[in-house]
């Protein structure tokens, strides 16, 4: 069954796009992280224009986030505080990340940066949980005092510099205290990065909440979707305002897909350990690396293809 | 007074040689009579590319026929050249290339060169190399390079040739002319034709003269649904993006309600 999206300008299977939101779906909620980061480049390969890709994901991401960010509001997970501040960091660098996306269009190098910044990030975060994962299977093989003694919990240290900055707050729910300046310079950097990657960002950002910031593992998780829902609605609403890019056609179909999937992904989570889940997850983000990598660095079998923002005509 | 009839002169040959250029005028000849199965391509929810047959009677019958499909406009169309910076492949030009149709699709009834010569060709814009000759091709970015021409013409012909909107078919069983005179025929318009006026023009040839013409209009038009998210995200972006927040705002509440639980991000 074949669909006409409207703003990618393309027609493709109905059933091709569900599924990939499935897949991913059944992923995010197997593994409880992101989604964002896989569809984008699964969206990419499939031929939809790579900014209307990220564009459409935003629009998705709000979706998932909100329904995942209700139910940890209802757990109480949710800094309110710390999220508005990430918050604003977040709106601030998604703003400039949408402006240089347009840059970048106008450029023609749009795919190149996207593509390198995938690389690095997914190379980065595949590699350290394959590893952090591979230590922890090794241990569960050996001794459980080898085990107790190679687990150490190193303090945050970037956290110790930030209390003593300006604008020193408490946050009851996180039981921290330190300065507003540092969750904000952590939005305004993810921000950007979900503007240019189309994601939310919770694969980056609640490592750093947990291991920079210094806040418990739940709340992290249930302050990330929150602030995720805002910001990747302000990418939406600066994508939809600036670059006409976002496809609502495209996002409600994968959202379908996702949500269906999420709820399969979460029953199989249950039968997994999780380490195993972990390295699943470190395995098929390192392909998704090796492939992008391969892209830049291989002969394209085109050398000259169509840019995006042609003038007049069709 | 002598500059004055070289001027004249140079202005009488002028005219001479412009009305000469012009020997082949298509409206001028005899109407091809055609009919197509329909005028009007509507772009709903399904579309994934349309079928349109034509049918047509040879004003001289035996003669050649060729058809062409050509987009209304012209398109502007910019173009990325890769090229090796350090291990990397990167966009290092651009091109931008106008007088380009945006689709160009010629069925014959036998090859092209059998039929007209290359200057009638050419100046009616009919086979890749017409194309190519009236094809501008300007640097936006980047340093160029001789054997680009060739690359950009040779990149643009693939790119619209996978995306089915340019080729060029001379055969006779696609083409049939039944006795020399009724002939019949189908354009396949791709999904990735887009909204617009399309031109089916009919050119009938005997010994390389045109000796019939005749011309059709395809509108395509995207309809319901997807004419309005279309319309909207243009002309009321900021609307349409609240929209597509608060949509997908409710749809994931919904599902949160729903599943309780909810999906994880």
């Amino acid at each position: 069954m074949e669909i006409y999206l409207p703003i990618a300008g393309m027609s493709i299977n109905f059933f091709l796009i569900l599924g990939i939101g499935g897949l991913v779906g059944f992923l995010s909620g197997l593994f409880g992280v992101g989604g964002g980061f896989l569809l984008t480049p699964l969206m990419m390969m499939i031929g939809i224009p790579p900014a209307v890709a990220a564009a459409s994901d935003s629009n998705q991401i709000v979706a998932a986030a909100s329904s995942g960010a209700f139910a940890h509001w209802r757990l109480g997970n949710v800094d309110f505080k710390m999220g508005l501040i990430i918050l604003a960091g977040g709106i601030f660098g998604g703003t400039i990340g949408v402006q240089f996306v347009k840059v970048l269009r106008a450029m023609g190098n749009f795919e190149f940066v996207m593509k390198v910044v995938y690389v690095l990030m997914l190379g980065l975060v595949g590699g350290a949980m394959f590893v952090e994962s591979l230590r922890t299977i090794r241990r569960s093989m050996g001794s459980s005092a080898e085990a107790a003694a190679a687990a150490p919990v190193s303090e945050p240290k970037l956290s110790k510099l930030f209390v003593k900055l300006p604008l020193r707050m408490h946050f009851h729910r996180s039981g921290l205290h330190t300065s507003a300046i540092f969750p904000f310079s952590i939005g305004t950097a993810v921000g950007i990065m979900a503007a240019l990657l189309g994601v939310g960002g919770g694969f980056i950002m609640v490592p750093a909440m947990i291991y920079i910031i210094g806040m418990p593992t739940i709340v992290a998780i249930g302050t990330d979707l929150f602030q995720i829902v805002l910001t990747s609605a302000n990418v939406t609403l600066q994508q939809a305002f600036v670059n006409h890019t976002v496809d609502l056609l495209l996002a409600l179909i994968l959202l379908g897909g996702s949500t269906i999937g999420a709820q399969f992904g979460a029953v199989a989570g249950k039968r997994l350990k999780g380490e195993q889940i972990r390295i699943l997850l470190a395995v098929i983000v390192l392909a998704m690396t090796v492939k992008l990598f391969l892209d830049l660095v291989l002969t394209p079998t085109d050398l000259v293809s169509l840019a995006a923002g042609k003038g007049g005509g069709h | 007074m002598k500059r004055t009839v070289i001027l004249l002169l140079v202005c009488c040959l002028g005219c001479f040689w412009g009305a000469s250029a012009l020997a082949v005028t298509p409206e001028a000849q005899q109407k091809v009579v055609t009919s197509a199965s329909k005028n009007v391509v509507e772009i709903g929810l399904s579309y994934s590319g349309d079928r349109i047959f034509f049918f047509g009677v040879n004003p001289v019958p035996g003669s050649d026929v060729v058809i062409k499909l050509t987009a209304e406009k012209e398109e502007a169309v910019k173009l990325s050249m890769k090229g090796r910076v350090g291990p990397f492949w990167m966009t290092v030009k651009q091109y931008e290339v106008t007088g380009s149709p945006f689709i160009y699709k010629i069925h014959t009834n036998k090859p092209l060169d059998q039929i007209i010569s290359k200057e009638t060709a050419q100046e009616l814009e009919l086979g890749y190399d017409a194309v190519r000759y009236k094809m501008k091709m300007h640097l936006i970015r980047g340093e160029s390079a001789p054997e680009d021409a060739d690359v950009v013409w040779k990149g643009l012909l693939k790119i619209k040739e996978r995306a089915n909107l340019y080729n060029i078919v001379e055969d006779p069983k696609r083409l049939e002319v039944a006795e020399g005179k009724l002939f019949k025929h189908y354009f396949r318009f791709p999904a990735a034709a887009t909204e617009g006026r399309y031109l089916v023009e009919s050119y009938c040839f005997q010994n390389g003269q045109l000796v019939g013409y005749g011309k059709d209009v395809i509108q395509i038009k995207k309809v319901g649904l997807e004419n309005w998210l279309t319309q909207t995200s243009k002309n009321q972006a900021l609307f349409y993006g609240i929209m597509a927040v608060l949509i997908a705002l409710g749809a994931g509440l919904l599902v949160g309600v729903i599943f309780r639980k909810g999906g994880h991000h």
